[in-house]
């Protein structure tokens, strides 16, 4: 699915310096009451130098969730129960409906028409499947689950009615997380738009340590392992063997360091500004079940299906089968919620399959345990048990990369095709990636990889914060360099869009 | 705090912009305009009497090395490849520190640029190659297009992707390998072709308005620093530069209005296209290639303009100055040694 717009105001971009440095001096020179009209600006600004006319929908989405959130809010308030339970349920249908109903017109016309044609052709109407080829308004699969979020919260009681239109809209568009997330929950965010922040120094260090090492993951580590995934999934013909694993493996940490990357640089910007937003990644790929990576990956869209999809479908207290649907439920439509191709949806179910089957089989793998005398908190083990979830989520990542389904299971076969001489002869380097750019990129996983090993014990910031000043700033001056010189940026490198900015 | 956080984020600027200014030689492309241009710039002690300016057209056009051995005369060719007319202004500025009052001059053909900014990849053949000073800020701020400047002032920016094929010699750069040739270098290739039919015009076309500014600020700095300016324009085949875009669609009437401005302004301008029957240019044999004009092409203009330059001019012959002992076995190590 393509997007629409141009990236210039990319976080990659000179141009972004330049605006958030604005945005942020700015923000704290004003009186805070004057603040949120700044910061609405130029969240408005951002978005517009995206996507002018799209939009449109991103100001439906925040009126009728605005409005959804006034209207439950009424109804809560009548004497009937009954008819105030009935209103709210419609007020937070419709708002269900036009929000959806606008993100499937986007994401999943295709398919609907696909579907329909194909209906029509078994009831012996041959009919062709009409084809739309629309644009994908940047950022709406996220900002229309944030806003809905704030609709069911209001529902359910948990935040009262946003009457501040203005401030609403802040929560539903601001900078720093509107193209890709972390999707905020409204309890979580409103609030902050009433906190008085002042500049505090060592949270604006903590953000920008944070900030440099989401590009460090983004124009270091991910597109440079993206160009040899490119590579050998734009010619699988050609590409086989050790060249199809290598870039499976590099497929999964560049997906990794893309997403993870543009998070913390959206974390960290709106940390300096005083904002807390949601912790979307916690070392996924030291996760031990799928369910364990589940709770560490994507955490705000995770959580999102949980609190608003997976527990109002019964969740985990109910039977067994009961629970396997639910969660076969959540993972397809999680998958959609990524766009409409077959691939999409097996991506979703095989989540939902590893951890339906991890549910079925905890006993007898509680069983062979015991017999083997292996015990679950052996290092040993909960090393296999994290390179068998790591290699899981890899085998996912095709049907998530691949273009089309034949594509995915061409990749697939090719994995089997072993060709030994690519070992020694050369061959791993030109998928792409001289040698010393191969071996940048492995390195450059090493580091994420002992990065995230090391957060498990320690802050790594505040360890760098509490350095002296000598080393303080040999971090910050290392890792600019670091950037400037082996980032994948201007015109010899071929500078890719963020993943998730498609979704 | 704010003013503390300010600060620091200035000072921390400064140190990066620092680092990377250091790291940027390393970076930049190891090329004979570099060996050149840090010869004639910043490393030669030797005088000259007449310094080219200029493109492609001149870089392999005018032979130092021909004049001298000829003449007498000691030259520098400062021309690099794609040197648009602004480029040149403030290269020649960069020059004038060192020389003092050289005759200057000057090949014409990028007058016919129409845009505002000369193609990227060429105006680093000299702005790269410029160490940090007035006149290299002027040359980023006025020639380079502004989305491009800062990686112009810190050029690892641009470069940065080398760091995988960085070689020893961007470590330590032997610009002594190229001393012998003045700033001159032809390519060795014969073009085969005659040049295009085209029909002599009295016609005249605007100058394109940057062009201008810049013939126009060429000519007033002669009169600042005092020295005396040559305009030239080499034999070349204008069909394929009328072809672009980028360029006027008729050279042979702007180089007309460049005869009426030199004429106006006392200056000479010899346009080579013209006198190549005089020259005895044979364009097939003595062309690398339509715009070019190949190693013995170059030695004919060479031996022209020299002797143009000795009957036209006070120039003192230093053959037998001992101060210029080294020019004498320079020679032999030159291209136009091979000729001769």
């Amino acid at each position: 699915m393509q997007v629409k717009g141009v990236a210039f105001l990319s976080f990659i971009s000179l141009e972004f310096f330049l605006f958030f440095a604005v945005s942020a001096v700015v923000y704290f020179v004003l009186p805070h009451k004057f603040r949120w009209i700044w910061l609405l600006a130029a969240s408005c600004f951002f978005y517009l130098c995206y996507n002018s006319w799209y939009a449109i929908f991103l100001g439906v989405s925040t009126l009728v969730t605005y409005a959804s959130g006034l209207l439950i809010g009424k109804s809560a308030r009548l004497a009937d129960p009954v008819r105030a339970a009935r209103q709210k349920k419609i007020w937070v249908a419709l708002s269900f409906c036009i929000n959806i109903g606008i993100l499937s017109v986007f994401k999943y016309l295709n398919l609907f028409s696909e579907i329909g044609a194909g209906i029509l052709s078994l009831t012996g109407v041959p009919t062709a499947a009409a084809h739309f080829d629309l644009l994908l308004p940047v950022g709406i699969s996220f900002y229309t689950f944030q806003a809905l979020s704030y609709t069911v919260d209001v529902y359910r009681g948990d935040v009262p009615p946003e009457r501040h239109l203005g401030k609403y809209a802040l929560f539903v568009s601001f900078f720093p997380q509107v193209t890709s997330g972390p999707i905020e929950k409204s309890k979580n965010f409103l609030p902050q738009l009433d906190e008085v922040h002042i500049f505090d120094y060592d949270r604006a260090r903590r953000g920008v340590l944070l900030m440099l090492w989401g590009y460090f993951q983004k124009m270091v580590v991910a597109d440079r392992l993206g160009v040899l995934v490119d590579t050998v999934y734009g010619d699988q013909a050609q590409y086989y063997g050790l060249a199809s694993i290598v870039a499976v493996i590099f497929y999964a940490f560049q997906i990794y360091c893309d997403f993870a990357g543009y998070t913390n640089i959206a974390i960290g910007a709106a940390e300096m500004m005083g904002f807390r937003l949601t912790t979307n990644f916690d070392r996924p790929y030291f996760s031990r079940s799928i369910q364990e990576f589940w709770r560490r990956w994507h955490i705000s869209l995770g959580s999102w299906f949980k609190d608003y999809l997976y527990i109002p479908l019964g969740g985990s207290r109910c039977s067994a089968f009961r629970r396997c649907l639910n969660l076969m439920t959540v993972f397809v439509v999680c998958g959609l919620w990524h766009g409409d191709s077959v691939n999409f949806l097996i991506w979703g179910a095989l989540h939902g399959l590893y951890q339906v089957a991890g549910l079925l089989s905890k006993r007898l793998r509680k069983n062979v345990r015991d017999r083997l005398g292996i015990g679950e908190s052996s290092a040993w083990y909960r090393a296999l048990q994290t390179a068998f979830t790591f290699l899981l989520v890899s085998f996912a990542w095709i049907f998530f990369r691949a273009e089309t389904l034949p594509d995915a299971a061409a990749m697939i076969g090719n994995l089997f095709r072993f060709n030994p001489a690519s070992l020694w002869d050369g061959s791993l380097f030109s998928l792409g990636l001289t040698q010393p750019e191969f071996l940048a990129a492995v390195l450059g996983i090493f580091v994420v990889a002992a990065v995230d090993f090391i957060k498990r014990r320690w802050d790594l910031r505040s360890v760098v914060l509490g350095s002296n000043a000598a080393v303080r700033w040999s971090v910050y001056l290392t890792a600019a360099l670091m950037l400037a010189v082996f980032g994948t940026y201007g015109s010899e490198y071929n500078a890719q869009q963020f993943i998730y900015t498609k979704f | 705090m704010r003013k503390k956080m300010i600060g620091k984020s200035l000072l921390f600027t400064a140190l990066l912009a620092v680092l990377l200014a250091a790291l940027s030689p390393i970076f930049v492309y190891k090329t004979e305009h570099r060996a050149k241009l840090e010869e004639g710039l910043y490393l030669s002690d030797d005088q000259y009497d007449v310094i080219f300016m200029g493109s492609s057209h001149m870089n392999g056009g005018l032979d130092p090395n021909v004049i001298w051995n000829q003449q007498g005369i000691p030259s520098f060719n400062y021309a690099t490849g794609g040197q648009s007319l602004d480029v040149t202004y403030y290269l020649l500025k960069e020059v004038l520190k060192t020389h003092k009052s050289p005759f200057v001059v000057v090949d014409l053909f990028y007058l016919g640029m129409t845009t505002q900014y000369g193609e990227s990849g060429l105006i680093s053949n000299t702005v790269d190659n410029m160490q940090f000073s007035g006149n290299k800020l002027e040359t980023i701020w006025n020639c380079v297009s502004p989305q491009d400047r800062i990686a112009y002032l810190l050029p690892v920016l641009k470069y940065h992707f080398r760091w995988s094929s960085l070689q020893e010699k961007d470590f330590g750069f032997d610009v002594a390998s190229l001393y012998y040739s003045k700033g001159f270098a032809a390519g060795t290739n014969r073009y085969g072709k005659p040049n295009s039919e085209w029909k002599a015009t009295d016609n005249r076309i605007d100058i394109p308005e940057k062009s201008l500014e810049y013939l126009n600020k060429i000519i007033d700095l002669s009169k600042t620093e005092n020295f005396d300016l040559i305009f030239i324009n080499m034999p070349c085949d204008y069909s394929e530069a009328e072809k672009e875009s980028d360029w006027v669609n008729d050279c042979e009437a702007l180089f007309n209005t460049v005869a009426d401005v030199a004429q106006e302004n006392g200056i000479p301008f010899l346009d080579l296209y013209d006198k190549k029957d005089e020259v005895g240019l044979d364009f097939a044999n003595d062309m690398n290639n339509a715009g070019h004009l190949n190693l013995w092409g170059a030695y004919k203009i060479s031996s022209y303009f020299g002797n143009y330059l000795a009957e036209n001019y006070d120039l003192e012959d230093h053959r037998s100055d001992s101060a210029y002992a080294q020019w004498n076995e320079d020679y032999k190590y030159s291209q136009a040694a091979s000729v001769t």
